[in-house]
């Protein structure tokens, strides 16, 4: 019998008028009282809804009895959500956001367990990371956040009392009906009895409800780690699955290597291969698996083991190894491996996918009191507009859903106010594309509009299909794939669930006083208390001066005061509150692009390309952005909008530490896991010497830090994090190099047991280490090998336009250097044919730099402001930052 | 140049074919379907959804291809047939089948042609004569056994196999053999067969033919089974069906395509050729996707 849940007690009441807390709660002042009538509204609901689970036993049972309003079925493993949006106060907006958020996979679950393994080549081990019987090393080693309400088969209160029953996940709330459909069809997924929000007033496709089915966005159950929701497979066999892994529970057969014949420089293989092999799930993922976060103000006690009250939808798991679990099927020695596991914790290279040959790992950015993020106004858009009706105008441009009563979209270039998103502003057409286009990174209608756009990095015919990205069709994939209609059709929840409450700031103070409070529950944490810590840590005064410091040599982009554009440091308040929002004003950057060049940090996330026009997210870049000038301080390409980083808020600094876009400044983070095959940091290690970039032997790295959510954790790595930032000559260089050969294979091989042989095409083998020196991981994911090979061949064939095009690019002396050296390759492989390796070797510079995305190195380099403050200062703008 | 060597000799195989085909009109001559414009370049092509939604296939249009002139297409036409084709069925029992390499824009032969018809001579190197082999089996006569999801490589004439050394054979690993139409056939190099993700078109799922794990197979034998497998070629095939007993596949090796080939099976065509000119439908074991496709049959129009 499932568990019945607890009372959704509004013990949280913190956003009731006339409730003083005793401190600040900037989130609750200046509401409208609709707001708290609509979130007492929710909470009556969940009332009734508990209610009837005391009253009637198992959960199930009680949900179907609560008879509550349009929408029927309110599922198990809803409650916890609807608690949630009670204790942040959320209205149905909003709440029926945050769902969508947490749940929604659209679909992706195909791409999960198809998609990515068979068309793009990658295997995901989804058993590896899920198990149940590695529950409580989870987080440790994947960074991923266990669901509260699931256990581990035939623990105590468990409802599953073997791993047969689970398949050897974790059993969650709605695995009581979803188990019964794997291996068959007819299972009615949980979304089906999502209750929509009302339709927002005056909505152009409005007043009648045409929404696209929320069976669409399709929820599933969990799999026990938050935002990674799974799905019986109908074409699961048990009886062949028992074959291959000798029980139900078991993913051994499945998932155990199988060395290749060709011997260990070969990737093992495994029945993850295997697409004949029907796993008993399909894995969906939703936004929140890399979204969800452990909240600064109410961290667990033990992070393996949080509840729900520990949770939070927006700042962004800052521990996640997302990264590693998308190549967790794959072997070391593999490209993909390398490629994709070059991520810090709470990182993700999100054009690893949609793969533009940049490696950039960057955050997941923290969601923080979006109401105050600046929006730019006056920025040319071409993109789909909600209209009534398209009278005469051709398709192309304007299109309505058939079926429907004027639920059309018209496709216009205009003048918009637009926030500008990622890390240089790429998503730049409106928030609600915005959002929508994080569920296609994550797959969803991957099939039907995205991965045959993509590269296929190992077409190197320039005239086949998947030589290089195509746009991403928007209108194409809201006619064709009713996932995308059915987030569509919400957008505007989740972007009122981003502005809501849940997205506030969480402040030091504010986290501090619920530490003390668990100690005695009327305890205080004012301002002045926080003032007083930190000036005796930081020295008197320190907190007053801090400001002054920050005012004049950061505010100029980390405020979004007009104050501040305007140079008026003097005049600017970081504390104030926004009257109309309740929230703080300032939202601490003003997000305008700044050259990297003048940054100074890693630069290869700024010379992203797949907003470029002719590149897959070209349709979610504003022509605005594309006509910025490229830096002109880069020797690399960096038109087309590229080579810019957005200045980002600083709101929270002492929550989110290590800094910059990769995590880079500041301690590395290591989960420690016990199972040491998941040590990810262990088989990377990222200090090398400064001199020539090798590795540090390990008895000079220093010591990664452990994942620490709780209050103090965080302080402790904010401080170190903010002494690396201020100090930038004493930060030991970080370089993510190849920690095993790699081999790069472009063509078909043959291998006929008895000898290597290369049949079509080539294989480039990179080694670890050259001349004693480790290589720069990124220097196999920012290899343009694909115009190396054309520029190769043509440089025999048709060497005057080869020529004239590298003399443009280069300049005259360089360009006919590389011509040389690229007929010079041509000859030494056609005497020796497996001879690339060699020829490159004596002519490094062409994979480092002429053909190379990227040329940096150093991860942790660059932002040097406040390098010449005084010792003084430095502590100083430490200890104001942190009441920020 | 050895790579020539294969295109030729396969492309000398494909044109055999078409000769001894010859007497009908409807394979001396390109099929008369409409196709999207297209130009060289890879990102001049148009995108297969806008393909199928502009100029979708009629059943009548379907009847047009046959197994032989599909072979006088360019490979993009190809390519737009292909993604405009749904899986259907995963056959059963024995068809007939042969490879073949698009006219091309150049004229010049699809394997000679990577990266851009300049890798000749350069980076392509050796030993072609086991692919020769191959080429000659794996594309050719195929028997489905459609529940168990497998699927076996008909090879009339061992002799070459065996003369190169790639036929292991013992009392207690017997070849097993077949009749078709009264011809003795062996049967080599086991595959599996499931619904699952085309490498060219991703909006519905195409039947694979997969020889990957064929060492799990039963009746695997070393050689020369494992030539295509994981450890071999590992060559990866994808079907969609034509019309009832008419599929067009494309073989990968490594990933990588290298050549389209047909499937066809008379008997299984004629018997299902009345209904499916009729209703433009047939069954589809395999995710169909989620664009809407036009049934367009005479009914229809």
């Amino acid at each position: 019998m499932p568990p019945v849940l607890p009372f959704p007690t509004p013990r949280h009441r913190s956003c009731l008028p006339g409730v003083n807390r005793g401190g600040r709660n900037v989130a609750c002042r200046g509401r409208s009282i609709n707001r708290f009538v609509e979130a007492d509204m929710v909470r009556s609901f969940l009332a009734i809804v508990a209610l009837a689970a005391v009253l009637l036993g198992p959960a199930p049972q009680l949900a179907q009895a609560a008879s509550p309003p349009p929408g029927g079925t309110v599922h198990e493993q809803d409650i916890p959500y609807f608690e949630a949006c009670a204790r942040e106060g959320l209205n149905a907006s909003e709440c029926a956001g945050r769902l969508i958020w947490f749940k929604a996979t659209a679909g992706n679950d195909r791409f999960h367990t198809y998609v990515f393994q068979q068309r793009v080549g990658v295997l995901i081990d989804w058993f590896r990371v899920l198990r149940t019987d590695e529950r409580q090393d989870r987080f440790r080693a994947w960074g991923g956040i266990n669901d509260p309400n699931c256990c581990t088969p035939g623990s105590v209160n468990c409802p599953a009392k073997s791993l047969d029953e689970t398949f050897g996940l974790d059993w969650c709330p709605g695995d009581a009906e979803l188990l019964k459909y794997v291996g068959k069809e007819g299972y009615v997924d949980p979304a089906c009895d999502f209750r929509d929000a009302p339709l927002a007033e005056g909505d152009v496709h409005g007043p009648a409800d045409q929404r696209q089915s929320a069976c669409d966005l399709k929820f599933g159950t969990s799999t026990g780690m938050l935002g990674i929701r799974k799905f019986p497979n109908p074409r699961f066999d048990l009886d062949k699955w028992v074959k291959l892994n000798g029980r139900a529970g078991s993913w051994e057969g499945y998932n155990g290597k199988i060395p290749a014949a060709g011997g260990s420089d070969e990737p093992a293989k495994s029945r993850l291969l295997d697409g004949a092999v029907e796993p008993p799930f399909l894995i969906g993922t939703s936004c929140g698996s890399c979204h969800i976060s452990f909240d600064p103000l109410n961290p667990p006690r033990d992070p393996a083991n949080p509840k729900w009250e520990n949770i939070k939808g927006l700042l962004g798991n800052q521990y996640t190894r997302i990264s590693e679990i998308m190549v967790s099927g794959m072997s070391t020695n593999t490209l993909e491996w390398q490629m994709f596991a070059h991520a810090r914790p709470g990182t993700s290279d999100t054009s690893a996918i949609p793969n533009d040959q940049v490696n950039n790992p960057g955050t997941i950015n923290a969601l923080i009191n979006i109401p105050q993020r600046p929006v730019f106004a006056n920025e040319q858009v071409l993109k789909w507009h909600k209209v009534a009706s398209c009278g005469s105008k051709p398709e192309a441009i304007c299109w309505c859903e058939p079926e429907r009563d004027g639920k059309c979209w018209e496709k216009s270039i205009k003048r918009e106010t637009v926030h500008h998103i990622l890390k240089g502003g790429e998503d730049s057409i409106g928030a609600l594309e915005a959002i929508q286009r994080v569920y296609f990174n994550i797959g969803s209608c991957s099939e039907q509009c995205w991965v045959n756009h993509l590269t296929d990095l190992r077409v190197a015919d320039p005239q086949q299909r998947g030589f290089g990205q195509t746009p991403f069709d928007i209108g194409q994939c809201r006619r064709d794939c009713p996932n995308f209609r059915a987030i569509e059709d919400r957008l505007g929840n989740i972007l009122d669930f981003f502005m809501s409450a849940e997205a506030r700031a969480t402040d030091l103070r504010e986290a501090r006083e619920n530490a003390v409070r668990k100690l005695s529950l009327n305890a205080r944490y004012t301002d002045q208390d926080l003032i007083a810590d930190l000036e005796t840590e930081f020295g008197n005064g320190a907190v007053a001066r801090g400001r002054d410091v920050f005012a004049n040599t950061c505010a100029r982009c980390h405020s979004s005061q007009p104050e501040a554009a305007a140079g008026q440091f003097d005049a600017l308040d970081f504390h104030k509150l926004d009257e109309k929002t309740g929230l703080r004003a300032d939202w601490l950057g003003n997000d305008a692009p700044t050259l990297v060049s003048e940054v100074g940090t890693f630069r290869c996330r700024a010379l992203h390309s797949n907003h470029m026009t002719g590149k897959i997210w070209q349709e979610y870049g504003s022509e605005t952005l594309r006509a910025q000038p490229a830096d002109p301080n880069l020797k690399e390409p960096a038109d087309g909008g590229r080579s810019y980083y957005r200045n980002i808020s600083l709101l929270n600094l002492w929550a989110h530490a290590p800094f910059m876009h990769n995590n880079a400044v500041g301690p590395e983070l290591c989960g420690n896991p016990a199972n040491k095959a998941n040590d990810f940091y262990a088989m990377r290690p990222r200090y090398v010497d400064g001199k020539d970039l090798s590795l540090l032997p390990p008895e000079q790295q220093p010591a990664c830090w452990a994942y620490d959510p709780s209050v103090e954790g965080r302080f402790a790595l904010y401080k170190a994090s903010m002494d690396a930032l201020l100090n930038p000559d004493q930060r030991v260089p970080k370089v993510t190099l190849l920690n095993e050969d790699v081999t790069l294979r472009v063509g078909p091989r043959l291998w006929d047991g008895t000898e290597k042989e290369k049949l079509l095409g080539f294989s480039l083998t990179i080694p670890a280490q050259i001349d004693g020196r480790g290589v720069n991981a990124g220097t196999v994911g920012n290899f343009q090998h694909k115009a190396f090979v054309v520029d190769l061949v043509q440089a025999k064939f048709k060497p005057k336009e080869v020529e004239a095009r590298l003399v443009q690019q280069w300049g005259e002396e360089e360009g006919k250097r590389i011509l040389a050296d690229l007929k010079g390759i041509t000859e030494e492989v056609t005497k020796t044919p497996n001879g690339l390796v060699e020829a490159l070797k004596k002519r490094p510079y062409l994979v480092k730099q002429i053909y190379s995305s990227c040329f940096a190195e150093i991860e942790n380099a660059g932002h040097r402001f406040g390098e010449d403050l005084s010792d003084a200062d430095k502590k100083a703008l430490i200890a104001f930052l942190a009441t920020l | 140049m050895i790579p020539h060597r294969i295109a030729r000799l396969l492309a000398a195989a494909a044109a055999l074919a078409l000769l001894a085909g010859c007497g009908a009109k409807e394979d001396r001559t390109p099929p008369d379907v409409p196709f999207a414009p297209w130009a060289l370049a890879h990102n001049a092509k148009p995108d297969f959804a806008s393909v199928e939604y502009k100029y979708p296939l009629s059943v009548a249009d379907l009847y047009k291809l046959t197994p032989k002139n599909l072979a006088l297409l360019d490979q993009e036409q190809v390519d737009q047939i292909y993604a405009r084709l749904s899986a259907g069925p995963i056959p059963d029992g024995p068809y007939e089948g042969d490879l073949f390499f698009p006219r091309g824009e150049s004229g010049k032969l699809r394997l000679s042609e990577i990266a851009g018809g300049g890798l000749k001579g350069l980076l392509v190197n050796v030993a072609g004569k086991k692919l020769d082999l191959i080429g000659e089996f794996l594309w050719k006569g195929k028997v489905f056994y459609r529940d168990e999801r497998l699927l076996r490589n008909r090879i009339e004439d061992l002799g070459p196999l065996k003369s190169a050394g790639l036929v292991e054979e013992s009392d207690a690993n017997p070849l097993q053999e077949i009749e078709v139409k009264g011809k003795d056939q062996w049967l080599l190099f086991p595959a599996q067969l499931y619904c699952g993700q085309s490498l060219l078109d991703g909006r519905r799922e195409s039947i694979i033919i997969d020889y990957a794990f064929t060492d799990q197979l039963p009746g695997y034998r070393r050689m020369p089974d494992m030539l295509a497998g994981r450890d071999g070629f590992i060559i990866r095939d994808e079907i969609r069906m034509v019309r009832p007993g008419f599929y067009l596949g494309r073989a990968y090796i490594d990933r990588s395509f290298v050549v389209n080939f047909v499937l066809y099976n008379d008997e299984i065509a004629e018997a299902a050729k009345a209904d499916f000119m009729q209703t433009g439908t047939t069954a589809q074991d395999c995710w169909t996707g989620t664009q809407q496709r036009k049934v367009i049959t005479a009914a229809a129009k």
